[in-house]
């Protein structure tokens, strides 16, 4: 993309609770790298990384944006991500390719449940972070507050490098712990004017404290820097900046800075830390290649790394995919080797040739053409044919293949239909193009109605794309009421035979399969085995049964939702010489379903949401008591201030409307996340009053 | 009283040291820092070992210790503090020895 060397580029991607200040910040970043010559906001609708219509509109980020800057000689590729967890794919793909991130925590509430969640997936991907306490001009804003969050909640080493000079109206800059000097922004040309001056003396013991705290927890990352401590009673800022930088990227500790980017004061420091604490392609152990099959999650470290060297045989991965007018972009991570426009690679997930068109460096929504990649790049491909979200491309000289995504489980459905004939085609296209951009967006026909079925991540996340449909495919559809994602399973083990006997006249169809049905743990998903011996069932109907029964699976025997988490077993089973055929031993498989599950103790599984009220104190019992009534298990109860936060488990069927109830019970002024939790058993009732509606 | 610290002998040289000793100025090594590694897994429960001497040949099990007090500041096989990191540890050592 440029000769920029690798240790000069940063890929970072910035991550919040909604409406924490991540479109905010990324917006004064661009600022004062010099990208924009004026600073978007949110509330006007014209930042650079919210550029959909949907986003503009309701003041809100859907899809993560890629944009570049360069900040005192160095190259940052940044990722703005959704802060809604509607939207959590965005988060979740972006962090998989990414170096670094900033974590930005709001100064009012400190941690909120999205930016656990997010600082969770982070933790999966072994991503280095710093965090951004931001917000403090606010009223109620209290970094201290903010900061025993991190510990309560996170459960990290928190290590602030700076401490805020004021608070709300009043403040006006930071502590630089390191360097020990006051940081005052002057208030005008949108903070781009600042400057250094001593320590106000009012704050000089505590900032000592902190110092003293921050020596002790970053130098006993590295003996050199001990002994320097050791032999001169301090050490010098390259040293300390070494030591906050191999913390960082072990997690020893998480580097804390503050600031308000609304009142654009923190941004340039925080700009700095980026270069200073976060990693560059290189100081990163590499992306490991995928688990062969049967391998033990515990072998993950020993697995092959790919190393940031643009001189290796390439290797990347695609991680998002957006289709606009021009056709399908295919975002690519690109982790080692250089391609260039017009070269073929191998999509090694699955297993054929892609012919690179043109390639581009995005800038949100706009784009520059390239003539090649290197190794640390983020790039847009052009041209590829079947390369979905979580492939890997490489070179044929060393086809690796790089660790998969996970994505999330649906828990909404919502049926849609085009409300006239012309639309069918117009509609299934524009649908199949938007589940081929989001991994977290479902689409499914149901076999017994023969509508198509939606399944999304929350009632935001379909509405959001009801209105894609309408917007960029121009499909007007009907949409029914959203439904829970219910799914099926079974609670004990059962045996079952079935011989599928069809002879009358001409050649006859005969099969017949002994399977062993079991219920699994949560997530585990469909198992398969073949125990077959002697060639009671031949080889080539095997894959035929395991394939009837998966189909079936989708129709689960008691209200027709999709059964997972079992394993069955093909056990025996007989065949006739002339009569038996791999149809045969399809519709075997799929009747043997159908009767087995019967007999395994089927069960209907809801979704279990994890719900966080933020309430003022004198509507506690109003919203405690409510949320019983919605099967609620609280789950506990903290002051923080003069609000409360309720947190509980309730099922997603019981938080429909939620919102409007909420808003009445505490005029208007409580409000509410919630996202997935987990999958449990429906009560009986419930499960006779769904299956009473499914017949 | 300030003391002259350096690594241990038995520190990994591929990893941050578990253990300093701090010497007067005639190079008499009179306190120690020490890691507690660890938690382990005894039929009592989650622990942290605590060497008893240079060579860990001897090791008193105590339970878990609070978040923060992974390194021990050991005088004379006493241990006269506990803190999170070496170096505030060692602060402990010696504002010990100051008496």
């Amino acid at each position: 993309m440029s000769g920029t060397s690798l240790d000069l580029i940063r890929n970072i991607g910035i991550t919040a609770h909604i409406d924490a200040g991540k479109t905010t910040t990324t917006e004064r970043i661009l600022y004062y790298t010099g990208v924009s010559h004026r600073i978007g906001e949110v509330h006007d609708g014209n930042t650079t990384t919210d550029y959909m219509d949907q986003e503009r509109e309701r003041g809100i980020t859907i899809t993560s944006a890629a944009v570049t800057c360069e900040w005192k000689g160095h190259r940052i590729n940044i990722i703005d991500t959704p802060g809604h967890i509607d939207f959590n794919i965005e988060v979740n793909r972006s962090l998989r390719v990414l170096d670094g991130a900033i974590f930005i925590i709001e100064g009012v509430a400190g941690v909120q449940p999205q930016s656990e969640t997010n600082w969770r997936l982070a933790d999966r991907y072994n991503v280095p972070r710093i965090i951004f306490i931001n917000k403090l001009d606010r009223t109620g804003a209290d970094f201290f507050r903010a900061f025993n969050t991190l510990k309560e909640k996170l459960d990290i080493v928190a290590l602030p490098l700076q401490l805020p000079i004021g608070i709300e109206d009043g403040f006006v800059g930071v502590v630089d712990l390191i360097e020990m000097k006051a940081i005052i922004w002057e208030g005008g040309e949108l903070g781009a004017k600042y400057h250094d001056e001593e320590i106000p003396a009012d704050l000089l013991a505590q900032a000592k404290e902190y110092r003293q705290n921050l020596l002790d927890n970053a130098l006993a990352v590295d003996d050199a820097a001990m002994e320097e401590y050791f032999d001169k009673g301090d050490v010098s800022v390259e040293t300390l900046k070494r030591c906050i930088k191999i913390g960082t990227i072990s997690g020893a500790f998480r580097p804390v800075l503050c600031g308000t980017a609304f009142k654009n004061k923190g941004v340039q420091p925080l700009l700095d830390a980026v270069l200073d604490f976060l990693p560059s392609p290189v100081d990163v152990p590499g992306i490991a290649v995928a688990a062969e099959e049967g391998e033990e999650e515990s072998e993950t470290e020993e697995r092959r790394r790919i190393k940031a060297d643009p001189s290796a045989p390439f290797a990347g991965l695609a991680f998002k995919i957006i289709n606009d007018k021009y056709g399908t972009l295919t975002f690519v991570r690109v982790y080692s080797g250089t391609l260039k426009s017009g070269d073929t690679v191998l999509n090694t997930t699955k297993g054929h040739k892609e012919r690179i068109g043109r390639m581009f460096q995005m800038h949100a929504d706009k784009r520059a053409e390239i003539k090649e990649v290197h190794a640390g790049d983020i790039a847009a491909f052009v041209g590829l044919k079947d390369t979905g979200t979580g492939d890997t491309l490489a070179a044929a000289e060393d086809p690796v293949v790089l660790e998969r995504m996970a994505f999330p489980v649906p828990v909404i459905d919502i049926s849609v239909e085009p409300k006239t004939k012309e639309g069918v085609e117009k509609m299934t296209l524009g649908l199949q193009k938007l589940a081929g951009e989001d991994p977290s967006l479902r689409l499914r026909t149901d076999q017994e109605t023969g509508q198509t079925i939606l399944s999304g991540m929350g009632e935001l996340h379909l509405e959001i794309i009801i209105d894609r449909l309408k917007r960029e495919y121009g499909v007007d559809a009907n949409i029914g009421a959203p439904q829970v994602a219910y799914r099926e399973t079974i609670s004990k083990p059962h045996t079952e035979t079935y011989t599928h006997k069809k002879q009358s006249g001409g050649s006859g169809q005969y099969a017949e399969v002994k399977v062993e049905f079991e219920p699994l743990e949560r997530n585990e998903g469909i198992v398969f085995e073949n125990k077959v011996v002697g060639g009671a069932v031949p080889r080539e109907y095997i894959p035929a049964v395991e394939k009837g029964i998966r189909v079936q699976a989708d129709t689960g025997v008691l209200a027709g939702f999709p059964t997972v988490d079992f394993k069955y077993t093909l056990v025996d089973g007989k065949y006739h010489d002339v009569d038996s055929s791999a149809l045969a031993f399809e519709i075997a498989a799929k009747a043997c379903f159908r009767e087995g599950m019967k007999k395994a103790g089927p069960i209907i599984l809801e979704p279990i949401m994890d719900v966080e009220v933020t309430t003022p104190q004198d509507h506690v019992g109003d919203v405690v008591g409510d949320l019983n009534r919605r099967r609620g298990m609280i789950q506990n109860q903290e002051s923080s201030g003069s609000t409360v936060i309720v947190r509980a488990h309730v099922p997603l069927k019981e938080m429909f409307g939620y919102i409007s109830q909420l808003r009445s019970m505490t005029k208007g002024r409580a409000s509410f996340t919630m996202q997935f939790h987990h999958y449990d058993p429906v009560p009986r009732n419930i499960a006779d009053e769904i299956m009473a509606r499914s017949a | 009283m300030r003391l002259r610290w350096a690594r241990s002998r038995e520190a990994n040289p591929s990893q941050p040291a578990r253990e300093w000793l701090g010497c007067d100025d005639a190079g008499n090594p009179i306190a120690r820092v020490i890691h507690l590694d660890g938690p382990i897994s005894t039929d009592r429960g989650v622990v942290r070992a605590v060497p008893l001497d240079r060579e860990a040949k001897l090791v008193r099990l105590l339970p878990r210790p609070q978040a923060g007090g992974d390194w021990l500041a050991v005088i004379g096989g006493r241990v006269v503090g506990r803190a999170g990191a070496p170096l505030a540890a060692v602060r402990r050592a010696e504002a010990a020895l100051a008496g």
